[in-house]
């Protein structure tokens, strides 16, 4: 159980890896989609190993939340949303694919670096699951810089989220249950919002580049 | 001291079985576009027919357009000879490894892009170009991979890593493994120029690669050289199933029948990978040149990572 807790983590980096090398925003929703459902897996097998241990059933009950929020409803309204844009130029980042992916990669070598130099408990101990999902948010973080696109930013923030779900789950087995569902609603609603905004960023300037706002300025 | 059993069984088991994995791949494309698809052993027939053929050489060629046949050929056999079908018998006298592995085949490739820009025309040169460009771009994640589980085995052997992997169990559920796992399988379908990178079923001047190379050549030396591509995809496929599902520690008895049981596991494990990379192939579309260097990149940082959690987490 153990050893497939860290291929899923690897698995979900891996995932975090080839969002950052996907130029459509189409096949970004659907990256997310998968890591979604690859953290839903984590949560469901950590889920199940705590009813065995301590009869609780919070974590069973955040997989299903995860499953019906982050894989199918947000996927499903950022598809709509993307759909409403009329404005479909595709290539959306400001450095070639390649240098992004490396660019990854040096961002784990630098968790690496720095789970390794923290003080306290743990010094010198290093946690692969907690380096893997450190990653995945500073990817998200890199991500989210490196698309012009409004939807590109907010798959970049959605994964953020998950990189911080995940490494709360791999940290400390499961957070209090009232803090996750928080943090879903709170998602939910930020990216519903999110939504609408960049309905109404095409509405006024023809476009969803995020460059174009600047022509607000006098 | 050669041992002639392992050298009977490998030219055998691969030769024979190369050209099955092209009737494989190609009658479950047929299967998912609904049609019923050439013969499984078609491309068998096909090269049966090649070599009874005479091959025109144009005569502003050199000796390199004439020997390039057998070298490319040669290397990829050389090359099966370095890659164990069955761990059971051990290969004496051969001194190897996966290193060696990589060059040789590079040699036979050097030879085709030769070949290629040899006879002047210009569907040659561009071709040699790609594939320079393509195999330039995939060789550090192959050696990258090779040599993440070469440090794990401590041996740059094939058949010392194998051996070594009968222990371990189950590779696919540990970290390091599956990284360097899922970085050669995308190295091998760009390696034998499947479709994300290249398209063996077109020839259009925009997209070939492979094709390109050898459009010049008929007959014989055609059958040669298309025999060689499939020897050197099966090499690379024997290469993954394996050093990453090992099933010969599942074999307790000895002699003949374990061998023949062995190799039977072997076939299953290829036919399985090369469904898997029919899959792949009709589910995706093909790169546009300049975006292979993505790819490439996704293969290197794999195994780069997998080397570095081999490398702070130990084994």
């Amino acid at each position: 159980m153990e050893s497939y807790l860290d291929v899923l983590s690897v698995l979900i980096l891996l995932s975090s890896f080839i969002l950052m090398a996907n130029k459509r925003i189409k096949s970004y929703i659907k990256t997310f989609k998968i890591q979604s459902a690859m953290i839903a897996i984590v949560a469901g097998i950590m889920g199940i190993n705590s009813v065995y241990k301590e009869g609780n059933f919070d974590i069973l009950v955040v997989c299903a939340v995860i499953i019906a929020v982050k894989v199918i409803y947000i996927p499903r309204l950022l598809n709509k949303t993307y759909a409403n844009v009329e404005y479909k130029v595709e290539k959306d980042f400001f450095l070639n694919i390649p240098i992004l992916i490396i660019g990854c990669c040096f961002i784990v070598v630098f968790t690496y670096f720095s789970i390794s130099t923290t003080k306290g408990i743990n010094m010198g101990i290093i946690n692969m699951r907690v380096v893997n999902s450190i990653s995945l948010i500073l990817i998200g973080l890199f991500f989210m810089i490196s698309r012009k696109k409004a939807i590109g930013q907010i798959v970049g923030f959605l994964s953020i989220e998950n990189g911080i779900f995940i490494t709360a789950m791999f940290a400390t087995e499961g957070m209090p249950f009232i803090v996750d569902m928080g943090i879903f609603v709170d998602l939910l609603s930020a990216v519903m919002i999110m939504g609408i905004m960049v309905f109404r960023i095409n509405e006024k300037f023809d476009s969803i580049d995020i460059n174009k706002l600047k022509n607000l300025r006098g | 001291m050669i041992d002639f059993r392992y050298f009977i069984i490998q030219l055998f088991v691969i030769i024979m079985v190369a050209p099955l994995v092209n009737g494989i791949i190609n009658k479950v494309k047929a299967f998912t576009q609904k049609r019923k698809g050439a013969p499984l052993l078609q491309m068998y027939f096909d090269l049966w027919k090649l070599l009874k053929k005479t091959s025109v050489v144009s005569d502003v060629s050199s000796w390199i357009f004439k020997v390039t046949p057998y070298i490319v050929f040669s290397t990829a056999v050389v090359a099966a000879m370095l890659v164990p079908t069955t761990t059971l018998i051990a290969p004496v006298g051969y001194a190897g490894d996966v290193i060696l592995l990589v060059y040789i085949l590079a040699l036979g490739r050097f030879f085709m892009m030769l070949a290629a820009l040899d006879t002047g025309s210009t569907f040659g040169g561009m071709g040699a170009s790609r594939e320079a460009m393509i195999s330039s771009l995939i060789e550090p994640s192959i050696l990258i991979s090779l040599f993440t589980v070469g440090l794990i085995a401590k041996s740059t052997s094939a058949y010392q890593i194998m051996n070594f992997m009968k222990g371990v169990g189950f590779p696919l559920i540990h970290p390091v493994y599956i990284m360097a796992f899922i970085a050669l399988f995308t190295i091998i379908i760009a390696e034998t120029s499947r479709t994300p990178v290249d398209d063996p079923a077109t020839h259009l001047e925009l997209t070939m690669v492979h094709e390109a190379m050898v459009l010049e050549y008929s007959g014989r030396k055609l059958a040669l050289m298309e025999l060689g591509a499939a020897v050197k995809q099966l090499v690379f496929i024997t290469l993954l199933v394996n050093i990453f599902i090992p099933n010969d520690q599942l074999i307790h008895i000895i002699g003949i029948s374990a061998v023949v049981i062995s190799l039977l596991i072997y076939l299953i494990k290829v036919i399985i990978v090369s469904i898997i990379i029919a899959v792949v192939e009709v589910s995706t579309v093909k790169l546009r040149l300049f975006s292979i260097p993505n790819l490439a990149a996704l293969a290197f940082i794999l195994s780069f990572i997998g080397f570095l959690q081999y490398f702070v987490f130990g084994r």
